[in-house]
């Protein structure tokens, strides 16, 4: 493992609460590490587990689904879908072997920056003891 | 389990052929989906058969299985309901994927009559067109023996070692609860050493069906039922064998990359896995075609790129749509050219995936599929 190592996370946050979250722990200066690169997506039922894949598998270190806690859902119940695929595609890593800890679903609503600023610090340290993904290096991917 | 009893004449598929001969006959349905022997007589076709004449050359279980059977189907009973009646015969297997689609709206159910038979499994296409006349006699002699079983332990040879990888662990060989397969009427030919096969309705429709044709419906011995009981447990537990035989060889990145690199990217395996049934595939579109800077990246950051790129992403990608599905039919095996385990690997993810929702694909229509559904309270390990 590299010291210097800064590992890069790919958020799929969602539009409504999960990015407004975002946005509010920066309007706040609450300080986390500039490790998360956002992508917008309107709920995190439109992530398809495929976008989460392919972050990993092109050598994202960490991938995070993020949205409205479950009930908040501004389409009513769209993370609860979420979820679901979610629990599907961990076990697909689990059975495959391949490292599970690298892809995470959090729950952040628009008014949790410090819980944002929170999952951010936390998943990045989680990440750091994993090391970079190995899938970075892989010619025949 | 209650039944018809049928006697067997000249042989077992003659046997099924005349029953559906009869059904034409007394005019219970108007048409028949069912495998014919394609004229050159070095393969099998589905055939929608009107003409009755045609059906001496049906064949209820063909030895190898060419189009998954639901394949079939969804192209004719896609668009709704089916102004004729029609009866459909196939194995388990098959059926399991026909009430997969009917779910995600492929296929109108009503009007279609669905008939399994127990299954012996089905030869390796590629061994079939090396020889396919010694191929139906090998197939001929493990279907037979069923019939000659005296109830020692090596007489059944169904899903032996000359059948496929997938069929020899396959353990919804058969129809009713049993094999978690939800037809209409079931076939059931094994154990039934009076050489006769017996008939079961496993719906509403197939009871009909029966009294429409007049047999009678009656206990039947439990014959069957011990036989194909055994045989599951059997097969359950080779199946769990060769999961673990398959672990080493998949677990983990390295052996993906090894297990996927000989793949050639034909995706004839999602072309005719028939629950991949998407007019257009995600890997197909416009997505996947990236603009040269992406790939000169990629290459550039990691020294050097294969092409064509992204083998391991279509098929775990394909797992995250499909394998809560995944009925293990085994066409995709049959149909990859550089002969990967692509049933195996499936259907072992696929039996975890499956597990997490307490899903069996193809049991019922009334078990909605997983990622159309939800509850409020659930799955909260997979949330940090």
């Amino acid at each position: 493992m590299e010291d210097n190592f800064e590992p890069k996370i790919i958020g799929f946050l969602c539009n409504w609460c999960t990015y407004a979250g975002a946005d509010l722990a920066g309007t706040s200066r609450i300080q986390y590490p500039p490790s998360i690169v956002p992508i917008r997506v309107m709920c995190s039922s439109r992530v398809d587990p495929l976008f989460v894949l392919t972050a990993f598998l092109r050598g994202a270190d960490a991938v995070l689904v993020a949205g409205c806690h479950p009930g908040d859902c501004h389409y009513q119940d769209g993370n609860y879908y979420t979820r679901r695929r979610f629990a599907c595609l961990k076990k697909i890593f689990d059975s495959l072997g391949l490292e599970s800890d690298r892809i995470r679903l959090s729950w952040i609503s628009a008014s949790e920056g410090p819980r944002f600023a929170k999952v951010i610090t936390e998943y990045t340290e989680t990440t750091k003891k994993l090391g970079p993904n190995s899938t970075k290096k892989e010619i025949f991917l | 389990m209650k039944g018809t009893k049928l006697k067997v004449t000249k042989s077992v598929e003659k046997t099924i052929v005349n029953f559906l001969e009869k059904g034409l006959d007394k005019k219970c349905f108007d048409i028949v989906l069912i495998p014919l022997k394609v004229p050159a007589g070095d393969s099998f076709a589905w055939v929608l058969v009107q003409d009755k004449s045609l059906l001496a050359d049906a064949n209820p279980l063909p030895p190898v299985m060419t189009v998954q059977g639901a394949k079939a189907l969804s192209s004719v009973a896609r668009k709704g309901k089916m102004s004729k009646r029609i009866a459909v015969v196939m194995r388990p297997c098959e059926i399991r994927a026909v009430i997969e689609l009917s779910k995600s709206n492929q296929i109108d159910l009503e009007n279609i009559l669905l008939i399994s038979i127990d299954c012996p499994g089905a030869l390796p296409l590629k061994n079939y067109i090396e020889n396919p006349k010694e191929s139906e006699n090998k197939f001929n002699e493990i279907l037979r023996s069923a019939q000659n079983d005296k109830g020692t332990q090596n007489d059944i040879q169904w899903g032996n070692e000359s059948t496929r990888p997938i069929c020899q662990v396959c353990d919804k060989f058969t129809g009713t609860d049993i094999g978690a397969c939800q037809s209409d009427l079931h076939i059931g030919i094994l154990g039934v050493k009076d050489g006769n096969i017996s008939l079961i309705p496993n719906s509403k429709k197939g009871e009909d069906i029966l009294n429409e044709m007049s047999f009678p419906v009656e206990k039947l011995s439990n014959n069957w039922e011990n036989k194909v009981k055994e045989l599951v447990k059997v097969r359950k537990e080779k199946r769990e064998k060769l999961q673990e035989e398959l672990k080493p060889q998949i677990v983990g990145l390295d052996n993906l990359l090894e297990t996927f690199s000989t793949c050639i990217n034909c995706q004839n395996c999602q072309n005719v896995c028939p629950v991949c049934y998407c007019r257009q595939c995600y890997f197909e579109s416009e997505k996947m075609k990236l603009t040269s800077d992406d790939y000169l990246m990629r290459a550039e950051s990691k020294g050097g790129l294969v092409f064509p790129p992204d083998a391991l992403l279509f098929h775990i990608g394909r797992m995250t749509h499909m394998s809560l599905s995944c009925i293990g039919c085994g066409a995709c095996e049959d149909a990859c050219p550089m002969s990967i385990k692509v049933a195996q690997i499936f259907s072992f993810v696929g039996d975890k995936s499956q597990e997490v929702f307490n899903y069996t694909p193809g049991k019922s229509i009334e078990d909605a599929l997983p990622l159309k559904v939800f509850e409020e309270d659930e799955f909260h390990t997979v949330e940090t």
